[in-house]
């Protein structure tokens, strides 16, 4: 099977937060935040500019379950489909295998 | 409270800088998002973060847009004919004080149509650019042909329009020169090629 490219930054921490499960924009947002510790905080932007890219890339799809919002918008939900859960697990085996790498030939580090 | 919602506000006029299609799309979402936010966040924090992913976001997504837009091939025809028709008239009036003007629309309009051209064709693979060395022979030997048909038309020149023709001239041999040598390459990497695979 052909490698894929790896996914930009953004796309690769949108995939790995929606494998838990599907969650709206907001939800997805903070869910990258405690993935990255912190370190990545998308704005509005960036995150539904992703979310576009993701859908049109039919990695994530919009779900038909939408809950009310407190002022009354309805929220969109996302999930992961098929091809998409099995790019974010692939992405997962390539970072695995990075750090295994990376691991063996730092001096005095023994691979996890 | 007040100050959430004039953040809120502010950023739903914000939000019309996206493209029509994103802002359709995701506008209401956008803003639920940012309200969220201020709900949890201090609103300076959210403010700026959202002020810097603005400046990020509207040119990405405004690209974005204009890498999907449907082609349209009247603009190069338009600006195609207007060349042509500035090579007629100064061929037909013949007149040298009209073969300046005409042959400044007719660069100018030429140029125009094939910049319009270049953006209206459909998205392909990336090709190397020594595949267009026959555009510049093309090119060149128009220039050189259309040239001549203006010059035998018109006869005797002024100073100022003998100058303009000799670097049109020039600009036409240098195409042609341009086009035979990238046409020589391109011939190379090809055979380079059939001989690799």
């Amino acid at each position: 099977m052909p490698k894929s490219k790896s996914l930009p930054a953004a796309s690769l921490y949108i995939v790995l937060a929606l494998l838990d499960g599907e969650l709206h924009g907001y939800a997805v947002m903070r869910r990258v935040e405690e993935l990255s510790d912190g370190a990545v905080r998308m704005g509005p932007g960036t995150l539904y500019g992703t979310l576009d890219r993701l859908v049109a890339g039919g990695l994530i799809q919009e779900t038909s379950d939408r809950s009310p919002r407190a002022d009354g918008e309805r929220r969109r939900y996302y999930e992961l489909t098929a091809g998409g859960r099995a790019r974010a697990v692939d992405e997962l085996t390539r970072l695995r295998s990075l750090v295994h790498r990376t691991a063996m030939h730092l001096p005095g580090a023994a691979p996890a | 409270m007040s100050g959430h919602r004039r953040t809120l506000g502010a950023y739903r006029l914000a939000i019309r800088l996206y493209p029509k299609r994103f802002r359709e799309e995701y506008g209401p979402d956008l803003a639920g998002l940012l309200a969220d936010q201020l709900r949890d966040e201090p609103a300076w924090r959210v403010v700026a973060r959202s002020a810097v992913d603005l400046a990020l976001t509207v040119p990405t997504r405004h690209l974005e847009a204009r890498m999907a837009r449907t082609p349209t091939s009247l603009v190069p025809v338009i600006f195609g004919a207007v060349a042509l028709s500035a090579v007629v008239v100064a061929i037909v009036v013949g007149h040298p004080g009209v073969l300046l003007g005409c042959l400044a629309v007719a660069v100018v309009a030429g140029a125009l149509a094939l910049a319009a051209a270049h953006r209206a064709r459909p998205l392909t693979e990336p090709r190397p650019t020594t595949h267009n060395w026959w555009k510049l022979l093309a090119g060149g030997a128009a220039v050189l042909v259309a040239l001549i048909a203006i010059t035998t038309a018109t006869g005797e020149l002024p100073e100022g329009a003998w100058f303009v023709a000799m670097v049109t001239g020039l600009a036409g041999v240098m195409l042609i020169g341009a086009g035979i040598v990238l046409g020589i390459a391109h011939l190379a990497s090809r055979a380079n090629r059939g001989t690799v695979a």
